[in-house]
C-alpha cells in the first residue's frame, strides 16, 4: 500500500504550485498594475479557502478517493458520472502542461531540438515516477525538489534586491479599488487551491487526521512565494513593463547582474524548475491513471498508464498554437474549476453530512 | 512488466543524449556581437550597425611580440525595414553565427532619435534571446555606426568601454529594461545618456538626450553634461559628482566632490486642481580644492563655504527646471509620478494634460548638501603666499 506522510503532502502541494508561478504574474498584472501583489495575496486566502473544502471531504472519507466516495455516496452509476469531469481535467491538464512547459523552454534554450524530443524525454520521466513507486515516489521526490525551488525563488529575491525599486508600489489601493482586485485573484486563486488532485492523494495519507494542518502549511508557504515574487517583480519592472512581459519571473531572473559577473542565472533556474514541472506531470498522471482504475473498477492501476499515456502525448502534440492555450486556460477559470473545484466538492460534502444526519 | 520498465529505461536515456546536442555551437563558430548601433540614412532609410568581436585581434599579451596589429572588431551595417530584418543581410557577411549574449550596448543616432524610436524598441526585448543587460546611448551630432567603428582606448571594444563608463561616471545602471520601464511609465519622460564623437576621434559622454514619448519617442533636446547630472540627481539616478563652484566671499572657488547623493519630491496640494512640486536634494562632500581666501576648518569659514554651495545649488537646479519647463517640455523628473504616487485621485484628472501641466508647474528647490571632510589642509596654500 502506498504511503504519504505530512510533510511530503506540504511539499507536493509547493511544488505543484510554485512551479506555476511565472505564468501567474503577468495576468494578475496586467489588471490590478501595482497592486497585484494585494490580488495575489487575496488569491492565496481564496485559494486556502477551496482547499480547505477539498482537504475536509477527503478526511470526512479518511482512506478513500474519490471515485471510492463518490460511489458510496451517489450510487454506481452517478458517482462514476461526477469522476468524469475530473479525468477530462487531468488527461487535458497533463497534455497542457507537457506542451506548455516545451514550449516555453525551446526558444529559449533549445531553439534547434525538436518539441517532440524534448516532451518524449519529460513523458518518459512522468511516467517513471508513478510506475515505479506511486504516490509515495512523488511524494519523496516533491520533498526534495519543494524546498530547493523555495531555496531557488529566495535567492533569487535576495540577489535582486539592489535593482529594486519600491516607488514601483505606489500608489497602493487608490488606482485599483477593491472590485479589480479581487476579480484579478481568481484565477489565481484556483491555481493556489490545484487541480484538486488534493481528492486523491489525502486518501494515502498515514495520519489523515493532520492533512487539514499540512495542506494550510503548504499553501501558506506557497502564498508567501508567489506575493513576494509578484512585489519583486513590481519593483524591478514598475507595473507598466511587468504588464507587457508574458513570464514576467522568468526575465526578472534574466536582469540579475552581480557585479557584472554573476548573470544568466535563467539557466539555472530553468535547471531547477524542470524538476517541478516533472513532479507536477507525475502526480497528473497518477492521479489520473488511478482514478480511471477506480472507475473502471481495475485492480491493477499501473496498466492504466500504458493506455492514458499516447492519449496524453497525441493530444499535446496536436495543439496547434499558443491561442489554444489561452482558449484552454479560460475553460479552466470558467467551467472546469468552478464544476470540479467548487460545485462537485460541495455537492458531495452536502450528501455527506445529511446521510451522516440521517444515519442517526 | 519490469522488462518493460528497463527497455522504457534504456530508450528514455538514448533519447536524453539527443536532446541538447541540436544546439551545439563551440565559441569558434560564433561571432560576439558587442553593440548595435542604429541610425537613420539621408534617405531616410534604417540602418543598423553592429560590432563584432575578432578574438584573435583581441587575445592580449601576445601582441607584444610586435609585428602588425590586428584589428580586434569589426563593424557591419546595413540597411531594413526594422532591426531583424538587416539580420540576415548582416549574416551573410560573417562565416560565424551572430551571437548577442554578450551585447553590452545600444546605440541609437540623433537622426533616428529625432524621428523617435518608439518602433525600434520591441526586438530589444521580445526575442527570447533577447540580452536584457545592454546598455542605452544617445549618439548626439553623429551616427551610431561611427562611435561603434570609433577606436578605443584601453579596452579592445568601444562597447565594453561605454559599457563601464556610465558606473565610472557615477550613473546608476541604464539597462535597456530600465529605459523601457521609464518609457512606459505615464507621469515619467525617458532621460538617455549621450555620447559625442569629437574631433580627434575620441568618444565623450555629453550629457543627457530627453525624450517625448507622446510623440512616438522623440528626442526633444539635450541636456549638458552639468544639467545632466542636476536632472539624475532629481530622479535618483546618479550617485557621485564632482562639483565646483565660485565663493564670492573668498573670492575663489571650491571643489567638491559629492556622494551619497539623494532626494525626496514631495507635491503639495494648493487647492482642489492646484499642486506644487517641493524637491529636496541631499548630498554629502569632501572638498577636493580650495582657492578662496577662508579656511574650512574654521567655524565661520566653513559656514560661508556651506550656505554658497547651497545656494549655488539650489539656483542652478531651479535654472536648468526652468529650462526644461520652458524649452524641453518634458517632464524629465518625473514629477508627474510623484503626484500620481502621493495624490493619486488628483492624478486622474490631471495626468491627461500632463504635458501641459508641467511646463506651468510651480517647483520648488532645496538642498541640504552638507561637508563630510574638509581635505588634508586648511587654508588655501594660496593665502600663505
Amino acid at each position: 500500500m502506498m504511503k504519504l506522510s505530512g510533510s511530503q503532502l506540504v511539499w507536493i502541494i509547493v511544488t505543484e504550485v510554485v512551479a506555476i508561478i511565472w505564468i501567474n504574474i503577468t495576468p494578475a498584472v496586467l489588471i490590478s498594475k501595482q497592486d497585484s501583489w494585494i490580488s495575489i495575496l487575496v488569491a492565496g486566502c481564496i485559494g486556502a479557502a477551496l482547499t480547505f473544502l477539498v482537504v475536509h471531504l477527503s478526511m470526512l472519507h479518511p482512506h478513500q478517493t474519490l471515485a471510492q466516495f463518490s460511489r458510496a455516496l451517489l450510487g454506481k452509476w452517478l458517482g462514476r458520472l461526477i469522476v468524469l469531469p475530473y479525468l477530462f481535467a487531468w488527461y487535458t491538464l497533463s497534455a497542457y502542461l507537457l506542451r506548455g512547459f516545451p514550449d516555453f523552454l525551446k526558444p529559449i534554450l533549445i531553439d534547434r531540438t525538436p518539441l517532440w524530443i524534448i516532451m518524449l524525454l519529460l513523458l518518459g520521466l512522468m511516467v517513471y515516477l508513478p510506475y515505479s513507486t506511486g504516490i509515495t515516489g512523488i511524494g519523496r521526490f516533491c520533498e526534495i525538489v519543494g524546498p530547493i525551488m523555495v531555496f531557488v525563488l529566495v535567492i533569487s529575491f535576495i540577489i535582486n534586491a539592489g535593482n529594486a525599486n519600491w516607488h514601483h508600489l505606489l500608489p497602493v489601493y487608490a488606482d485599483t479599488g477593491w472590485e479589480n482586485i479581487v476579480k484579478v485573484s481568481i484565477r489565481p486563486a484556483y491555481w493556489f487551491a490545484g487541480p484538486f488532485t488534493l481528492l486523491v492523494i489525502v486518501a494515502f495519507m498515514k495520519n489523515p487526521r493532520k492533512a487539514l494542518q499540512k495542506s494550510m502549511i503548504g499553501i501558506g508557504i506557497t502564498v508567501v512565494m508567489a506575493v513576494t515574487a509578484t512585489l519583486m517583480v513590481l519593483m524591478i519592472f514598475g507595473p507598466n513593463l511587468a504588464a507587457k512581459i508574458r513570464f514576467s519571473y522568468f526575465i526578472y531572473v534574466r536582469t540579475i547582474d552581480i557585479l557584472d559577473f554573476v548573470q544568466n542565472l535563467d539557466i539555472f533556474v530553468i535547471f531547477i524548475w524542470v524538476f517541478g514541472v516533472t513532479a507536477q506531470l507525475s502526480l497528473y498522471l497518477f492521479v489520473a491513471t488511478y482514478e480511471t482504475a477506480q472507475l473502471f473498477q481495475v485492480k491493477n492501476w499501473r496498466k492504466i498508464i500504458w493506455f492514458s499515456i499516447p492519449g496524453i502525448f497525441i493530444m499535446a502534440i496536436l495543439i496547434p498554437d499558443e491561442t489554444i492555450i489561452a482558449a484552454y486556460d479560460k475553460l479552466w477559470v470558467s467551467v472546469i474549476f468552478p464544476v470540479c473545484g467548487i460545485g462537485i466538492p460541495l455537492l458531495l460534502w452536502l450528501v455527506t453530512v445529511i446521510k451522516r444526519k440521517l444515519a442517526y | 512488466m519490469t522488462r518493460a520498465g528497463k527497455l522504457c529505461l534504456a530508450l528514455l536515456l538514448t533519447i536524453s543524449g539527443t536532446t541538447g546536442c541540436w544546439n551545439l555551437k563551440e565559441p569558434d563558430q560564433l561571432a560576439f556581437v558587442l553593440g548595435t548601433g542604429l541610425d537613420l540614412t539621408k534617405d531616410g532609410q534604417l540602418q543598423i550597425s553592429l560590432q563584432v568581436a575578432i578574438p584573435s585581434g583581441a587575445g592580449g599579451g601576445q601582441e607584444s611580440g610586435g609585428g602588425t596589429k590586428k584589428q580586434s572588431f569589426l563593424v557591419l551595417s546595413t540597411t531594413g525595414k526594422n532591426v531583424y530584418d538587416a539580420f540576415p543581410k548582416l549574416q551573410a557577411q560573417l562565416s560565424r553565427n551572430m551571437f548577442f549574449g554578450h551585447r553590452r550596448i545600444i546605440l541609437i543616432g540623433q537622426r533616428l532619435a529625432e524621428h523617435g524610436i518608439d518602433n525600434q524598441l520591441d526586438v530589444f526585448l521580445r526575442h527570447p534571446q533577447a540580452e536584457l543587460r545592454s546598455k542605452l546611448y544617445i549618439v548626439k551630432n553623429g551616427q551610431a555606426k561611427d562611435i561603434l567603428s570609433a577606436e578605443s582606448i584601453f579596452e579592445p571594444f568601444s562597447a565594453t568601454e561605454l559599457f563601464h563608463e556610465q558606473a565610472t561616471l557615477g550613473l546608476k545602471s541604464n539597462y535597456i529594461w530600465n529605459i523601457l520601464s521609464d518609457a512606459l511609465c505615464p507621469g515619467l519622460q525617458p532621460m538617455l545618456p549621450a555620447v559625442e564623437l569629437t574631433d580627434p576621434n575620441q568618444i565623450v559622454y555629453m550629457g543627457s538626450a530627453l525624450f517625448n514619448k507622446q510623440e512616438g519617442l522623440k528626442l526633444s533636446g539635450f541636456l549638458d553634461a552639468k544639467e545632466s547630472f542636476y536632472a539624475n540627481w532629481i530622479t535618483g539616478k546618479i550617485t557621485d559628482y564632482t562639483l565646483t563652484y565660485f565663493v564670492k566671499q573668498g573670492n575663489g572657488t571650491v571643489s567638491l566632490k559629492l556622494h551619497s547623493l539623494g532626494r525626496r519630491i514631495r507635491v503639495k496640494r494648493m487647492d482642489k486642481q492646484r499642486i506644487k512640486i517641493d524637491v529636496l536634494l541631499s548630498g554629502a562632500g569632501d572638498i577636493a580644492e580650495n582657492n578662496t581666501n577662508l579656511d574650512p576648518t574654521k567655524r565661520q569659514d566653513f559656514q560661508i563655504i556651506q550656505d554658497e554651495l547651497r545656494d549655488s545649488t539650489r539656483k542652478s537646479v531651479q535654472q536648468l527646471i526652468e529650462k526644461v519647463q520652458k524649452q524641453c517640455k518634458t517632464d524629465i523628473f518625473g514629477f508627474g509620478e510623484s503626484v500620481h504616487q502621493q495624490y493619486p485621485s488628483m492624478w486622474k484628472t490631471l495626468g491627461h494634460d500632463w504635458n501641459d501641466t508641467f511646463p506651468k508647474l510651480d517647483v520648488s528647490v532645496r538642498d541640504d548638501l552638507r561637508f563630510k571632510h574638509s581635505g588634508e589642509t586648511n587654508s588655501s596654500v594660496k593665502s600663505m603666499l
